[in-house]
């Protein structure tokens, strides 16, 4: 059956005349900005421009993607000593020129690639994060210093011949490459691509489990942000003739980090115009005042993080249009609310019914330091099951759902999903095989709109974009249902967080069943819904399992509801399967009243 | 003004609340007299973990009023209501695993002097504490783990016991002793106790009220000696 | 080889002693305090202080103990605090801080290098040369402090909480130790250590508005290897430390300047919990 494709709208040309209006502006200011202002003006900005290029690039990494780095100097300093070294030592022609641009990019690059390998493995903490790009300025700085006089060590290199531009020309190139890279974020932010990063930032879990490696993500962004630092640098030094160990360390990058703080992280103007005004005050007052200076940013600092987290440009910025919008004179944009496209459902074949398991666990096993959660478990199920797991708090039925869902969990024993044999391998690679998994507290992307979030959920079948923006939703039939029987459809454009519990659930069943897996995890589905509620999803559950051959695995505390739509129980108690039956054979069993309620009189020992 | 000294041990007044936006537990009412033991039965997910969680203060509560010795503490940080003669034994992670017992035991009281002193006392019902202070919590078994917890919150003395599902998992023989060792207190001290079970037996066997937690709603309670009432509960427990 | 043997261990010495501080507040309250450095430049000043009043200079250890613990409450209590939920924000305003407190300083002191008198100065023959007096009586301030903070964790009512909010805060919480006010107290307290260490390697390091910022990042590394156990610190001093004094002594200096970094997130890479023992 043909899925219906609708047109996707680039970014750009949905760009507002008012935005275009303001960059035209800009463009031209930065062509005749030089001749119209003073001239040491001009210097400090130019500088300022290529400071400011860099701290856009923390501002992706930490205000978006929520990457706190101290490292993004290190890659502007590799950009300047590439132009220093090569021109210094290997001598100055228009083919070093890209010799050390290209040069000085590639190793950026390369570093980045290696700070992504090291920093964001799976189960990183944020704080260890933070210490690899911490610690990688410092030895930056340590092979500068002792670089002899190969890099000039501590005193840097100077005189080296550098591309011969006048100032003018500089400030258009450093004024035009931040407008560019500017215009560029601001669509990169705003496409597919710039919502998963912000998804990174809230939720990376769910991510992992919506079938994104996280960590790829997070190092290509890592590699692109240091290119464009590099190049950064680049333009630097061959605008100053001088670069100096400082460039690559520690102190600058936490100045960059402080930069986009007070400009106002997760924006694009805040951390841009934060840095050029900083830093041409800074360099108007440094030189009469410079320790009353830094110790006013230092104050200002430590103030905007704990009463301003979003910075001070955001804050003016809302004063204004608060203004605006009391006399009349502005509007909100409105929310683009996508269409959903319901796809025919059953083309993938693999939900054909078969008798091949869907799941096939042996001594799977399970312990947390000498503590055994999970002994000796051995299940095969089959697509078209709807088996519950129930069992007392404890028993390990969360455990179990995690060792099948993630290759890292389980201690020993060996798990096969749909015929692939799941090794030590990450939560995105189960997805791959067919694994869906709903949490127990709702587990989606606060920030993110009900249209984002399910976008996100379909990238595996439609890669996202770095540039656009689609206006259609292309959902698999089941996640349309449970969107249209919940009335999700009506609110797509509402962020998550607005959302009711209810419909917070209802969202993440749709944005996992719009992975189109064929084993359905479910964890308590139905804990702190309303009886309709309940009713609705176990309806949904049991036609998915019935009509769409779905195997599905569900943690339920709720036995009524059990008993309503399982066609088969699986009872654990203290890690182990203690019954595996119809839900006749549950309900009758004696073993399972002892188990579960306690009840039998307690002085008696079986 | 309701008197100090009439007033009950515990006191839950239309309470409502749960975690964010979910509301677990639903305009309940319950009391728990001076020297009375209540239990609270319920299947899992039913409310009954959350219901104490508000009582001790770690959940903010949306509406109703907690009371305890006819003093209102909902409001208050968790470490203050704890001071006020109430011992709390939760279900999930109720021991320091890498303390030794003997800090677990400490830790029950609010200062060391009176340690020796109540160690005694807690070392008559379990005999096997006072030799064995200075292992890990986290290496005894779990039917001495479970003691240990009780222990623990007996250091104190404390005139009300709030204890979730402290049979959950534990041989019969162990369950006995616990029994034994809650009507003991009960009868000695004069504590009241506030019970989370699953474990019917158990809890109708020293409890003198009942009360059934379903969707987070009372929907059945009496006094637990009545003749139906572990058929009534099991009606609303089984599966 | 004796000597390298003694170089290790008086490294080690001072490495515990300038990281056992930021150990306490990183353990109780799991933030990291990135003012750890201004609060070593604090003890640097604070002996400075005790110098130029002409006082005897045993005395500016306990007086950069009093000045760290009642700075570090403050700062506790008015910047960390609000933190609480946001630890990665909270490195950023412990580091803004300590921004201002070195150039406080530099307002008050100037920025030039000062010299703080040493209660004691010379060398001792040992093992056929002759050995630092002072890195020996450090080595020695080391073990006390470790020892009597050893004491204060395992064998006081106080150390007792702070080790129940480690472990588990709504526990601790649920036996009626006010967590907060543990919190306080450890941060204090590990300001006032780092105070303390900052006035111990005076004489070993000059003092200027930044000479705490060299030793942050090997004490921060050290803690992380660590987590909050003081054994963890020990062996993580001893074997980061000496690591650093070998690779100093028989490769590059600059080389050694890295090694505890460099080791330490390594380490963490292959090992997430360091040197702590099961």
């Amino acid at each position: 059956m043909a899925i219906e494709m609708t047109s996707t709208a680039p970014i750009i040309r949905s760009l507002p005349w008012g935005k275009g209006a303001v960059v035209a502006v800009l463009a031209v200011a930065s062509l005749i900005g030089p001749y119209v202002l003073d001239p040491y003006l001009v210097n400090v900005l130019i500088r300022s421009f290529f400071y400011a290029s860099v701290a856009l690039t923390v501002d992706l990494l930490w205000g978006y993607t929520g990457i706190l780095t101290f490292g993004q100097s290190t890659f502007f300093g590799i950009g300047a000593y590439a132009a220093a070294l090569v021109f210094t030592h290997v001598g100055f022609d228009p083919g070093m020129v890209w010799l050390a641009l290209v040069g000085g990019v590639a190793v950026a690059v390369a570093v980045a690639g290696l700070v992504g390998w090291l920093a964001f493995y799976y189960g990183a903490s944020p704080l260890y994060i933070a210490v690899v790009t911490l610690v990688l300025p410092i030895v930056a700085t340590q092979l500068v210093l002792s670089g002899g006089t190969f890099t000039g060590s501590s005193s840097g290199l100077v005189g080296f011949t550098v591309i011969d531009l006048g100032i003018e020309a500089w400030f258009s190139i450093a004024a035009g490459g931040l407008l560019v890279l500017t215009v560029a974020t601001w669509i990169f932010v705003n496409s597919e691509m710039g919502r998963l990063l912000v998804a990174i930032r809230d939720n990376e879990q769910r991510c992992q489990y919506l079938g994104i490696s996280s960590s790829r993500v997070k190092t290509y962004l890592m590699m692109a942000t240091a290119a464009v630092a590099a190049m950064a640098g680049f333009g630097y030094a061959n605008f100053t003739m001088v670069v100096a160990p400082e460039m690559t360390g520690f102190v600058f990058g936490t100045e960059l980090v402080i930069w986009v703080a007070l400009g106002g992280r997760g924006t694009l103007i805040g951390p841009v115009v934060g840095t050029i005004l900083l830093d041409v005050v800074s360099a108007y007052l440094s030189g009469s005042m410079p320790f009353v200076w830094k110790l006013a940013i230092g104050s200002v600092f430590v103030g905007v993080i704990l009463f301003l987290p979003n910075g001070l440009v955001p804050m003016v910025g809302n004063f204004i249009r608060g203004g605006l919008r009391r006399v009349g004179m502005w509007w909100p944009e409105a929310v683009a609310v996508a269409d959903i496209t319901p796809m025919a459902h059953g083309i993938e074949g693999a939900q054909a019914y078969t008798d091949a398991p869907a799941l096939d666990i042996s001594h799977l096993e399970k312990r947390f330091g000498s503590l055994t959660v999970l002994e000796d478990i051995n299940l095969v199920t089959r697509p078209g099951e709807l088996v519950s797991l129930v069992g007392p708090n404890g028993a390990g039925k969360t455990t179990l759902i995690r060792c099948l869902s993630d290759g890292f969990e389980r201690t020993s024993g060996s798990v096969i999903i749909n015929g692939n044999t799941l090794d030590r391998q990450p939560p995105y690679d189960c997805v791959a095989f067919g694994v869906g998994r709903k949490f127990q507290a709702a587990n989606v992307f606060d920030s993110l709109t009900v249209a984002e979030c399910l976008r996100l959920a379909r990238n595996r079948h439609e890669p996202l974009s770095a540039i656009r923006r689609s206006r259609v939703l292309n959902l698999p039939e089941p996640a349309v249902r449970v969107i249209r029987t919940t009335g999700l459809d009506k609110i797509m454009g509402t962020e998550a967080r607005h959302l009711s519990h209810g419909m917070k659930q209802a969202l993440e069943l749709s944005m996992v069943l719009a992975l189109e897996p064929s084993i359905l995890m479910l964890d308590e589905p139905t804990a702190g819904l309303t009886k309709a509620e309940r009713h609705l999803i176990g309806d949904i559950l049991v036609d998915l399992a019935k009509h769409d051959a779905f195997c599905i695995l569900l943690v339920e505390h709720d036995l009524d509801f059990v008993r309503q739509i399982s066609t088969r129980v699986v009872v654990l108690h203290h890690g182990r399967i203690v019954l595996d039956g119809s839900v006749a054979d549950v309900v009758g069993s004696e073993l399972v009243q002892q188990v579960y309620a306690g009840s039998g009189k307690f002085g008696e020992r079986k | 003004m309701t008197d100090a000294a009439k007033a009950p041990a515990l006191s839950v007044r239309g309470v409502s609340g749960g975690y964010g936006a979910a509301i677990v537990v639903k305009n309940v009412d319950l009391t728990v007299p001076e020297g009375r033991i209540v239990a609270v039965l319920g299947k899992n997910g039913m409310g009954k973990t959350t219901l104490l969680k508000m009582i001790m203060g770690f959940l903010p509560l949306h509406q109703g009023e907690v009371h305890l010795f006819g003093k209102r503490i909902n409001g208050e940080p968790p470490y203050l209501i704890a001071r006020r003669n109430i011992a709390f034994c939760p279900q999930e992670q109720p021991l320091f695993q890498d303390l030794t017992v003997g800090e677990n035991l400490r830790l029950g009281l609010f200062d060391d002097d009176a340690f020796e002193a109540k160690l005694e006392k807690v070392g008559v019902h379990f005999p096997f504490l006072p030799d064995r202070l200075r292992q890990r919590a986290g290496t005894l078994s779990g039917g001495e783990q479970k003691m240990l917890i009780v222990a623990r919150s007996l250091m104190a003395s404390p005139r009300i016991m709030l204890i979730d599902e402290i049979t959950e998992g534990l041989q019969p023989s162990v369950i006995e002793r616990l029994a034994h060792v809650l009507a003991e207190q009960r009868r000695a001290e004069g504590t009241a106790i506030l019970l989370i079970e699953q474990h019917v037996t158990f809890a109708l066997a020293i409890a003198d009220e009942y009360a059934v937690l379903n969707q987070g709603e009372f929907v059945d309670r009496g006094p637990a000696n009545a003749a139906d009432a572990a058929e009534r509960i099991n009606r609303h427990l089984s599966i | 080889m004796q000597v390298l043997i003694l170089d290790i261990v008086t490294t080690a010495a001072i490495l515990f002693a300038v990281s056992c501080g930021l150990l306490i507040s990183f353990g109780v309250l799991k933030i990291i305090n990135f003012a750890h450095g201004a609060f070593l430049t604090i003890g640097g000043y604070s002996a400075l202080v005790v110098t130029q009043m002409g006082w005897d200079p045993l005395l500016a250890y306990p007086f950069s103990l009093l000045v760290g613990l009642v700075l570090g409450a403050a700062v506790e209590r008015f910047i960390v605090k609000p933190l609480y939920d946001r630890p990665l924000d909270a490195i950023l305003a412990t580091w803004g801080l300590g921004i201002v407190i070195s150039q406080v300083i530099t307002i008050v002191f100037g920025r030039g290098v000062q010299f703080v008198q040493s209660p004691v100065t010379g060398a001792v023959e040992l093992f056929d040369g002759s050995y630092s007096v002072y890195r020996l009586a450090a080595t020695g301030g080391a073990v006390i402090i470790g020892g009597l903070l050893a004491l204060l964790m395992h064998r006081t009512r106080l150390g007792l909480n702070a080790r129940a909010v480690i472990m588990n805060e709504n526990l601790a919480q649920a036996l009626g130790i006010n967590s907060s006010s543990v919190r306080l107290i450890a941060f204090g307290l590990g300001a006032g250590l780092a105070s303390l260490a900052g006035a111990i390697i005076t004489p070993l390091s000059s003092v200027d508005p930044n000479m705490g910022v060299p030793w942050l990042v090997n004490a921060f590394m050290l803690v992380l290897v660590a987590g909050s156990s003081l054994l963890a610190l020990l062996i993580g001093s001893v074997v980061l430390g000496g690591l650093q004094l070998v690779i100093s002594t028989y490769g590059s200096p600059i080389l050694g300047g890295l090694t505890i970094a460099v080791a330490a997130a390594l380490l963490l890479r292959i090992r997430p919990k360091g040197f702590v023992l099961d």
